[in-house]
């Protein structure tokens, strides 16, 4: 029975993919070649392709022109699809895709752990509280995701424009007139309306150097050993997000069969002695998955606070229980409730590429199903000084303490000094 | 104290000491002016970040504090000169670069060794003779070029003319070193022949000493902390 269990947490957490588009650099010359990547996974990992017909739609926002991606601007290269694009002319862009609804069926045990590890929260309390933890569901389900990227230096205005998605974040801060410490304001629309009441996260993912971009991390979000029959972001394969993890961080892997997870802080560990796969998108690409016996564990290190540890010992250790109490997410970062506005904002702590998300998930009396989930990510990058372009460094910004007290302080010190000395002579 | 000692007391603290202040000048509008500009930009950044960069008008101000002739102060300035010019070409070519406040709290170090130096730290604290001079400038000068390389590199500068640009990034360095120089020069030769100048430099060696402790706890700081 428990064997049983774990094959269904695990397919549970291996299979919902949250859909992100991200860019090596959010920075763009205008007039040159670039690229977005549409990963369906994890922030960090890709794990299926999305064709074409699944969009509904692929447009480009930029001076006030909405231009449709043609279907041959996309090409596949592992598990993430790529948008080939000439930058246009200089100004804040916006892309977007917004995908058509699939479904999915699970038992009850597999959407109420889907619902807690997806951060779900509001759909599992009411499942508790109205004695519906034992329904099984059928989910229909669709993601719509926005980037904003800034193209040479002058902003423009198009990040303000909805693409009219059935939900979308749309910002009421360019996120390039912003700097790390600042804090963004983000309204929330659901069929066009403000979405009030609604648990969305934001986190972020720092670069290791602001100024360098790991293009094998970049081409397929992901550096791991291609030899190991795994692999392991060190943000998981769960759809779970960890906050101020490095892009390149201390994640190792010393052979195949022995890696480890290690933060300190949260603890789960997953018994890998079944395989995982993912089928939540029915895509043939998706053939992650994990092989592992009893005697392979392995453990991954992280820097992150919040995040997981994989053991993979032996069953026992599996902590992922129907029973367990304390709510096991795998969304972290900053726990956001928009306002009766459909407003929500979120402190820019750090520099790094940054992503709002939210699963905005009801009941439907939609023949056939029994829940509707509509997918939502925004991402921008926030660097830490002014002029978003730029990696500068002000100590007077850095320490926050404004020149004219050092220059006072200074003065005042080379003054009393001298008059000590001159007085003692 | 004489009213001219006074004059020169407050000019020359504007001159000398505030530069702390100004950091180190890199403005977000920089890139934006390198990004429009030719090899000229570099040149004008470049001297600007020397000019506002008070960590190394301050190793240089103590430098000629302890110099006697203008012959030396060219001498040493050369020296350091050349030393800065081969890490600061070298290791943006090559794209070496290191954690920038670490840069910057070894660059504060080298601000708080001149300053113990010129007071005499050496023989009255740790009972040696100071070392020679010439060869600690050049070494600090290869340290302060690494300094103005990570600096550099925090810059978006492109694959084209690269060379060229660090070359012009470096030729702003030294326009804007010897602007900063002049004033410097001038009000430290000017008050050697005043009563108060033994006062005046004690005054500004201790303030080194001081601004390179408090420069290397900030930038230690940074380090630990920042973001």
């Amino acid at each position: 029975m428990k064997k049983i269990l774990f094959a269904l947490i695990a397919f549970v957490l291996f299979s919902s993919h949250v859909m992100y588009l991200k860019l090596d650099s959010y920075f763009l010359e205008p007039d040159t070649k670039a690229t977005i990547q549409l990963f369906n996974g994890t922030f960090d990992k890709s794990e299926n392709v999305i064709t074409r017909d699944r969009m509904l739609d692929a447009s480009l926002l930029g001076n006030g022109q909405r231009i449709k991606v043609a279907d041959s601007q996309w090409t596949e290269k592992d598990s993430v699809t790529l948008l080939n694009f000439q930058a246009g002319a200089a100004g804040t862009w916006v892309a977007g895709i917004s995908t058509a609804p699939r479904s999915i069926e699970m038992d009850a045990e597999a959407f109420n752990t889907y619902l807690e590890h997806e951060g779900i929260l509001d759909m599992l309390t009411f499942r508790k509280e109205n004695d519906e933890l034992e329904d099984a569901a059928v989910e229909k389900y669709s993601k719509h995701v926005k980037t904003i990227f800034q193209v040479g230096n002058k902003r423009t205005n198009d990040w303000e424009t909805a693409l009219g998605y059935p939900i979308e974040f749309v910002p009421l801060d360019n996120p390039y007139d912003l700097n790390t410490g600042d804090s963004i304001r983000v309204k929330l629309l659901f069929n066009g309306e403000p979405l009030a009441n609604q648990l969305v996260y934001a986190d972020y993912k720092a670069p290791e150097d602001a100024h360098t971009h790991d293009d094998a991390e970049a081409e397929d979000g992901h550096s791991h050993d291609e030899e190991t029959e795994h692999s392991h972001e060190p943000k998981s394969e769960s759809g779970h997000i960890n906050q101020g993890e490095k892009v390149k961080n201390e994640h190792s892997h010393t052979d195949e069969a022995s890696h480890s997870h290690d933060d300190g802080t949260t603890e789960h560990s997953h018994d890998d002695n079944v395989e995982h796969s993912h089928s939540h998108d029915n895509e043939p690409e998706s053939t992650h998955s994990h092989k592992e016996t009893d005697e392979e564990g392995h453990t991954h290190d992280d820097t992150n606070e919040e995040g997981h540890s994989h053991v993979g010992t032996t069953e026992k250790e599996h902590s992922h229980d129907s029973g367990e109490t304390a709510p096991h997410q795998h969304t972290s970062g900053q726990q956001l409730r928009s306002n009766a506005d459909g407003i929500v904002t979120a402190k820019l702590t750090a520099d790094g590429i940054w992503y709002l998300q939210t699963i905005h998930l009801v009941k439907t009396e939609e023949e056939g199903f029994t829940h509707e989930s509509n997918w939502t990510t925004l991402t921008f990058e926030v660097v830490h000084a002014h002029g978003a372009d730029t990696h500068t460094h002000e100590n007077e910004e850095e320490g926050g303490i404004p020149s004219y007290v050092y220059w006072i302080g200074s003065l005042l010190l080379v003054g009393l000094l001298f008059f000590w000395f001159n007085r003692k002579k | 104290m004489t009213n001219s000692a006074k004059k020169i007391l407050i000019s020359s603290s504007f001159i000398l000491f505030p530069f702390a202040l100004l950091a180190h000048g890199v403005s977000s509008g920089d890139q934006e002016i390198l990004n429009n500009g030719g090899l000229l930009s570099y040149i004008y950044v470049g001297a600007k970040h020397m000019v506002t960069g008070y960590d190394h008008l301050l190793f240089l101000a103590g430098v000629i504090f302890y110099l006697k002739s203008f012959k030396d102060i060219v001498r040493f300035i050369t020296v350091f000169t050349i030393g800065h010019s081969i890490t600061l070409i070298g290791a943006t070519y090559l794209g070496i670069q290191a954690n920038e406040h670490l840069v910057d709290a070894v660059i504060a170090l080298s601000v708080l060794y001149k300053g113990f130096e010129n007071l005499g730290g050496f023989e009255k604290y740790l009972k040696v003779k100071s070392p020679n001079l010439l060869p600690m400038v050049f070494i600090f000068g290869l340290i302060h070029g690494f300094g103005l390389s990570t600096r550099l590199q925090s810059f978006e500068v492109g694959s084209s003319q690269f060379l060229a640009k660090i070359v012009s990034f470096n030729i702003g360095v030294e326009l804007g070193q010897i602007l900063a120089l002049i004033p410097i020069v001038f009000v430290i030769t000017k008050w050697q022949t005043k009563n108060s100048y033994n006062a005046f430099y004690k005054a500004a060696n201790f303030y080194l000493v001081i601004a390179g402790i408090g420069l290397f706890i900030y930038q230690m700081y940074g380090y630990f902390y920042g973001h």
